[in-house]
């Protein structure tokens, strides 16, 4: 039971630092794209351009990043249902 | 492969004890008293069996930040709960916690513990002198304060405390970290603002320790513990014996980098004022030079002068 719980909580631990780490990181990622796009937004010509593309990479990054989230949170419940069934055959064993 | 585990434990919740304690996660170390290892249930029949020459003095042993009750331990295997026991007959009982959750959260939970403690030891208990080490000596000052405040009756088993290279005035690598940070995240740079998110994730624990935090509303006193009109100052009518290791030679390093953690001035709560010089006497603070922060927990010298304060007459 105890091993379970730490198994569990080892998951946890890792599922919540790809969670918030993909965050930080993503958040980094758009503002170090912002600064180099901001000033090719202010050149007359190609500033309509910049912000399209500007647009593009923002949503790819950002969708990458969601998955990133998401396979991490479906491998998380995936191995949460692999820890319920020890958890019940430890039950029923013990009983 | 038990201790090593137990040893990453420890570690862990020190890091991040107080997120991983908010999420319910089942790694985090809830308190409770240790025997070789294991848990001993708080129920009489459980003491009585963990301790079967359990005597009415207790000698209560709290560890410092990232570790556990090992830590005591001595290259030849004792500790100097087992050699009080050996030498003068007290009953060592182990504390292990999550460090990691703040100073304050830990007393109020020590204080019920040894509330508890009174019923389910297996003889009255007729004195606990509380041993803290590092951060656990500042655990042992906010269990007294609740104590005080909550008026438990554990505390009047108390008559003499001893800290063990407690950072009574506070640790100046947190307040340096903590500065650091600041500085860090007021850089208008995604880079730096990360670095400073991730140096801010230290737990609520190791951030007490700055100003030496005994209760949750200290993080907003401007005022720490250095302060004379703090409210939670040594309680009086115990007996406080404090202990500081020195790594320096000369008098004015030691003063300022103490153990190599904790300077000696904190570890010696070198506070002026009549009331400070009152409480703690001159034979109540003793210096050991050449010993550092983690060898105070197991140093020799450092157990014959507990031998020494543990005899005095209470």
């Amino acid at each position: 039971m105890t091993d379970v719980k730490r198994w569990r909580g080892l998951r946890a631990l890792i599922g919540d630092a790809i969670e918030h780490g993909s965050a930080a990181i993503e958040r980094v990622h758009l503002e170090t794209a912002r600064r180099p796009f901001a000033i090719l937004e202010q050149v007359p010509g190609i500033g309509e351009r910049a912000h399209t593309i500007h647009q593009i990479h923002d949503g790819l990054v950002s969708t990458v990043y969601a998955t990133i989230r998401g396979v991490n949170r479906a491998l998380g419940d995936t191995i949460d249902a692999a820890l319920d069934q020890l958890e019940q055959t430890d039950t029923r064993q013990g009983d | 492969m038990g201790q090593k585990l137990d040893t990453t434990l420890a570690l862990l919740n020190g890091l991040c004890g107080d997120y991983l304690s908010r999420t319910g996660n089942g790694l985090a170390t809830e308190m409770a008293w240790y025997r070789e290892g294991r848990p001993v249930p708080l129920v009489r029949d459980a003491f009585a069996r963990a301790y079967p020459a359990a005597g009415a003095r207790v000698a209560v042993f709290v560890h410092g930040v990232m570790c556990s009750e090992t830590i005591w331990a001595l290259p030849d295997g004792s500790d100097y709960g087992s050699l009080l026991e050996r030498d003068l007959g007290f009953t060592p009982l182990y504390l292990r916690y999550n460090s990691g959750r703040a100073i304050a959260d830990n007393g109020a939970a020590l204080s019920a513990l040894l509330e508890a403690l009174l019923a389910a030891h297996p003889v009255p208990i007729e004195e606990i002198v509380p041993i803290g080490y590092s951060m656990g000596g500042l655990v042992v000052r906010s269990a007294c304060h609740a104590a005080s405040v909550g008026g438990q009756r554990w505390l009047s088993h108390v008559r003499r405390a001893i800290y063990v290279g407690t950072p009574h005035l506070g640790a100046p690598a947190e307040r340096a970290g903590r500065f650091v940070t600041k500085v860090l995240a007021a850089i208008d740079d995604p880079y730096t603002r990360l670095i400073a998110d991730i140096g801010d994730l230290r737990s609520d624990g190791v951030k007490d320790l700055g100003h030496a935090d005994l209760r949750h509303e200290d993080r907003a006193l401007a005022a720490s513990l250095r302060d004379p009109r703090h409210p939670v100052p040594l309680l009086c009518g115990i007996a406080h014996h404090l202990v500081a290791g020195s790594m320096a030679v000369d008098p004015r390093l030691a003063f300022l980098f103490g153990d190599a953690v904790v300077p000696v001035s904190s570890a010696t709560f070198a506070v002026r004022g009549a009331a400070a010089d009152a409480l703690l006497p001159a034979d109540c603070v003793k210096v050991l030079p050449g010993v550092s922060h983690l060898g105070l927990a197991h140093h020799p010298d450092v157990y014959a002068q507990l031998r020494r304060w543990c005899e005095e007459a209470s």
